[in-house]
């Protein structure tokens, strides 16, 4: 679960005023939830993950996410707050040196698995993902749609409460973007709570579902809206 | 953590060393020139010191003593002069084997002085005592203290000699010191940033690792074994051309024969002698450049 009580975020610019990036913002994402968060630049949706992803913490309001108390989580306890999410972003961020079966396996190694585990995970959540076949190519290897694919395998791979997408088609080409979500939706039907953040308006009126709007750090719209695929 | 993730973890540091080996080689000649210049400083310094202190131990006092004095006494001076801690050794020339000497060495320029020495009615030479140093800053005490002996003539030092030395002692180590620190603070410097460099060229590496969930130590461990191998094949290295640099210095030296024996260089210190402590303290500060050299750079890139 997501929870956002009363948060601002005001970014000090050294001079006089600094911004407000969020403004009394509150927000509660249940488990098991597919949400769109959408907005323009500047909207907020950057900081919005910052905070999830406890890289800043609020100026002021409080941030739960999977049961950590991100305000009051201290440095040390990071790491083990991260592997209770999956993240997915933009550009991919996929470790150049390491195979594609050796990224997914990292996070795995992160959390202290065993090689019995790692052998067995890795090709599942590769199977999931269409990509057993290119399991020894390097990042450099692959198109951007595989990348990504690589991205939402290692998200998954430790089999995490929630994912949170940062734009995750943005880089790939808007037939294969199609691909990418359903791929997320898929792994939102297994239970796991899905944050994709997006301004590709056809996308969120494909799909449907939940969708939050930021506006000037303020949440302005929250809505359920039904997608065209629904009937498919 | 478990034994199968810390392998996996040391495998991924020496992996590390070929994946990125363009920063790894420069790291590695940095670090390789460094210690070289490091390791041959030092040996040239202990070259240095020893070669001062073999011309020191050449020093000579002379204590005489009047031909007269008798066997006990003789016996007294030379145990008092033993008892003082700056002296090394002590050897007694008798009146009798200077005077022998001296008519032998007189006997060579002309026959005419032989006849010479028959006037004279007694030895003129007196005994002396061949007196070496231990400490040179100490000469003129020392020689004070052996004027005070009852039955002691006169005693001569070589001053001169002995302060010339002293202060060339001196002065070369306080440059020969500032010349090292110098040398290693910028070894350092350079080893630092290299490892910096090389670290930033990672440093998305490292965030996405931040990301994913890794702890700081699981991090950090490939990139100190990184470090520490390259640091270790660095000292390596640098061994085998400390050693074809000190014997071509050594060679240089040797061929001129009386250069050699002037500066007593028959003493400098051989690198079969020393050639196993070299190649050990070399891997050893190669691996600590190397390893703390790349986990301190990474400080900054690890707060995301």
């Amino acid at each position: 679960m997501v929870e956002l009580k009363n948060v601002d975020v005001h970014y000090k610019d050294g001079g006089r005023n600094g911004v407000d990036a969020l403004n009394e913002v509150n927000l509660r994402i249940n488990d098991g939830e597919f949400v769109f968060i959408v907005g323009n630049s500047g909207a907020g949706k950057s900081t919005l993950l910052k905070l999830l992803m406890r890289e800043i913490v609020p100026t002021s309001g409080r941030v739960f996410v999977n049961g950590y108390n991100l305000s009051k989580l201290k440095g040390r306890k990071i790491p083990y707050f991260r592997r209770s999410i999956g993240m997915i972003f933009q550009d991919f961020r996929l470790i150049p040196n390491l195979t594609v079966y050796e990224n997914v396996a990292f996070v795995l190694r992160v959390t202290d698995r065993s090689n019995k585990y790692i052998r067995q995970r890795v090709p599942y959540v590769l199977n999931l993902v269409k990509l057993s076949d290119k399991a020894k190519f390097y990042p450099g290897q692959l198109s951007g749609g595989e990348q990504q694919r690589v991205a939402i395998a290692r998200a998954f791979a430790s089999d995490p409460g929630l994912i949170i997408a940062d734009e995750p088609t943005g880089n790939i080409d808007p037939e294969l973007s199609y691909e990418i979500v359903e791929l997320l939706k898929d792994i939102n039907r297994c239970g796991t709570t899905v944050i994709m953040v997006t301004h590709e308006h056809d996308l969120v009126k494909y799909f449907g579902g939940r969708i939050i709007k930021l506006k000037n750090g303020s949440v302005v719209n929250d809505t359920y809206i039904g997608g065209s695929d629904e009937g498919e | 953590m478990k034994g199968s993730n810390f392998s996996y973890l040391v495998k991924q540091g020496v992996v590390s060393v070929w994946h990125n080996r363009m920063m790894s080689f420069a790291s590695f000649c940095i670090m390789m020139v460094s210690l070289l210049l490091i390791g041959l400083s030092v040996l040239i310094a202990m070259d240095i010191n020893i070669v001062i202190g073999s011309a020191e131990e050449k020093n000579e006092v002379l204590v005489y003593v009047d031909y007269k004095t008798d066997q006990t006494t003789l016996n007294h001076i030379e145990d008092v002069i033993r008892s003082n801690d700056n002296v090394s050794n002590v050897v007694f020339y008798s009146a009798d084997e200077a005077w022998a000497d001296k008519q032998e060495e007189m006997s060579r320029y002309s026959s005419e002085y032989s006849k010479l020495f028959e006037y004279l009615d007694e030895n003129p030479m007196p005994h002396t005592f061949k007196v070496t140093i231990a400490d040179l800053t100490r000469i003129n005490t020392t020689a004070e203290q052996f004027r005070s002996i009852e039955g002691i003539e006169s005693v001569t030092a070589p001053y001169d000699y002995a302060t010339f030395l002293v202060s060339m002692r001196t002065t070369l180590g306080l440059i020969g010191g500032a010349v090292l620190i110098a040398l290693i603070v910028v070894c350092v410097v350079i080893v630092y940033n290299a490892t910096r460099t090389s670290v930033f060229s990672r440093r998305k590496e490292i965030s996405i690792m931040k990301y994913v969930g890794a702890t700081n130590s699981f991090i950090k461990i490939p990139f100190f074994i990184e470090g520490m191998f390259i640091g270790v094949l660095a000292g390596a290295a640098s061994w085998g051309l400390t050693k074809l640099a000190y014997e071509a210095v050594v060679s240089f030296f040797s061929e001129d024969i009386t250069l050699w024996q002037v500066l007593g260089l028959a003493n400098l210190i051989p690198f079969e002698s020393v050639t196993w402590i070299v190649l050990g303290l070399n891997c050893l500060a190669g691996a600590l450049l190397g390893a703390l050299g790349t986990v301190f750079s990474m400080g900054k890139h690890l707060k995301v």
